[in-house]
């Protein structure tokens, strides 16, 4: 049936121009990621400059509007990782003495807004606003006063990407926080976002582990540091004909009530290898070897 | 102001407001998809190969916001916008009940395709992930639609 446009010739040419577009859509899609990614960061410096310039705004004022005690919460232990490195010694010795922090290990993080993004094909990613200038790579983690959000994916100078726990590719080298059980935490996407969960696989089977038992990264895979908390076990998920089993875990960040995070810095020296299991608390595992604290070792 | 420019001022700030809701201010999946619901309007008044280029463009700015599968959106919008064109040789009406099902059929169809490029695992779950609430979201994107074609019909209408 002819087009209301015209038939003939016209519809041929259409019919060809139409062709090469959806051809270059299908070269677009084939292309190696090296050459999506300069074409990606190319679109997101120009066209959707404005909207993330936008974006960055409203997180500033989601932050400053977000309820004070909790905003204050979320500071206070950030505040705790971070500022040692900030060369506010005095002060946050004082600060960290009254919150009870002082004997915290100082971390090798930069503090950061998150900024959660939700579309089609976007889901379980964010923003956060510190980039390389900041001194922050691909993979680096991203953690809450919770636990784990995160690992960043693309870094921009000055605003990084990255996916979080309920993202399908989300991988961490876990543990139970005794040391007994060894795994990977993976994500597990419910009907309804809320009811995302983790799920710990390649846990030994004859090894039982409680429901309760809080789990945390093992820092095995050079991705995450050692002990940061990944959420508490719910129950067993199934059981691998006597090989290993598999648990749910109830993740311990819900990507909602994030807002303030810290990321860990890439030009930090061994940052990946220390435990943090002190910052939350979780007792560290026997086999942990803490290094020396340099703040205790120094004159004070 | 021509009705022409009035039509293509409502896509743009269809557009807008989509990526304004969905990304800026966060409300994610809360808001409907108004970026395939305006394509979807305006291909139904242009060429097949201009609605395609449209998707193109349109489907690129969307996988720029990700950090996989660069160009599922891209070749998914591409093929919704000529088939938005084509869809005027089909199908004549410009009812808002022909509009919501064009918009409905439309969105549902821009999701099952863009799921599937995006690489999604073909297990028994893929049906839930393709047919009950990507019909609840264009359903809900339909309506949000509609009301923006009412809106324009009734502001492009010639004064009596």
């Amino acid at each position: 049936m002819a087009g209301p446009y015209g038939a003939g010739r016209e519809n041929r040419r259409d019919l060809w121009v139409s062709g090469f577009i959806l051809a270059g859509a299908i070269t677009l899609y084939a292309l190696p990621t090296r050459y999506q990614t300069p074409l990606r960061d190319f679109v997101r410096s120009t066209v959707l400059r404005p909207l993330f310039a936008f974006q960055g705004d409203i997180a500033r004022e989601r932050g400053e509007r977000a309820a004070l005690g909790d905003v204050r919460a979320q500071r206070d232990s950030l505040f705790a990782v971070s500022a040692a490195q900030w060369g506010l010694a005095q002060e946050n010795r004082d600060l960290r003495g009254l919150l009870g922090l002082r004997e915290r290990t100082p971390a090798d993080f930069v503090a950061a807004e998150l900024i959660p993004m939700a579309d089609l094909g976007v889901e379980s990613t964010f923003l956060v606003t510190v980039g390389s200038a900041d001194g922050v790579a691909p993979g680096a983690a991203v953690i809450s006063p919770a636990g784990l959000v995160g690992v960043l994916r693309d870094v921009a100078e000055r605003r990084s990407q990255g996916i979080d726990w309920s993202h399908p590719e989300f991988r961490a080298g876990a543990m139970t926080s005794d040391g007994d059980s060894y795994g990977i935490v993976e994500a597990r996407r419910g009907r309804f976002r809320e009811e995302d969960a983790l799920a710990l696989v390649g846990t030994p089977f004859h090894n039982d582990i409680p429901a309760g038992t809080r789990v945390v990264t093992s820092g095995r895979g050079g991705v995450f540091p050692r002990g940061i908390p990944l959420g508490l076990v719910e129950g067993i998920e199934e059981a691998d004909t006597g090989w290993r089993k598999t648990y749910l875990v109830r993740p311990a960040v819900r990507m909602q009530a994030v807002v303030h995070v810290l990321v860990t810095r890439s030009d930090a020296e061994g940052a990946l290898l220390r435990d943090y299991s002190a910052i939350w608390a979780v007792p560290a595992p026997p086999d942990t070897v803490t290094p020396p604290d340099p703040a205790q070792a120094g004159p004070r | 102001m021509t009705r022409r420019w009035g039509y293509a001022a409502m896509v743009a700030l269809l557009v807008g407001v989509h990526f304004v809701l969905r990304i800026s201010l966060g409300f994610g999946e809360s808001a409907p998809d108004l970026l395939t619901v305006a394509l979807l309007l305006a291909a139904r008044r242009l060429r097949p190969s201009v609605g395609a280029a449209l998707g193109l463009v349109l489907g690129v700015l969307r996988d720029s916001l990700g950090v996989g599968s660069f160009g599922a959106d891209g070749l998914a919008m591409t093929v919704i916008g000529w088939l938005g064109g084509r869809s005027r040789d089909w199908f004549e009406g410009g009812t808002p009940l022909f509009i919501g099902v064009y918009l409905t059929l439309g969105v549902w169809a821009h999701h099952i395709l863009r799921t599937i490029l995006g690489g999604v695992p073909v297990d028994s779950s893929i049906i839930g992930a393709l047919v009950i609430g990507p019909i609840v979201g264009a359903l809900y994107a339909a309506a949000a639609g509609v009301a923006a074609f009412l809106a324009y019909t009734s502001f492009a209408a010639p004064s009596r």
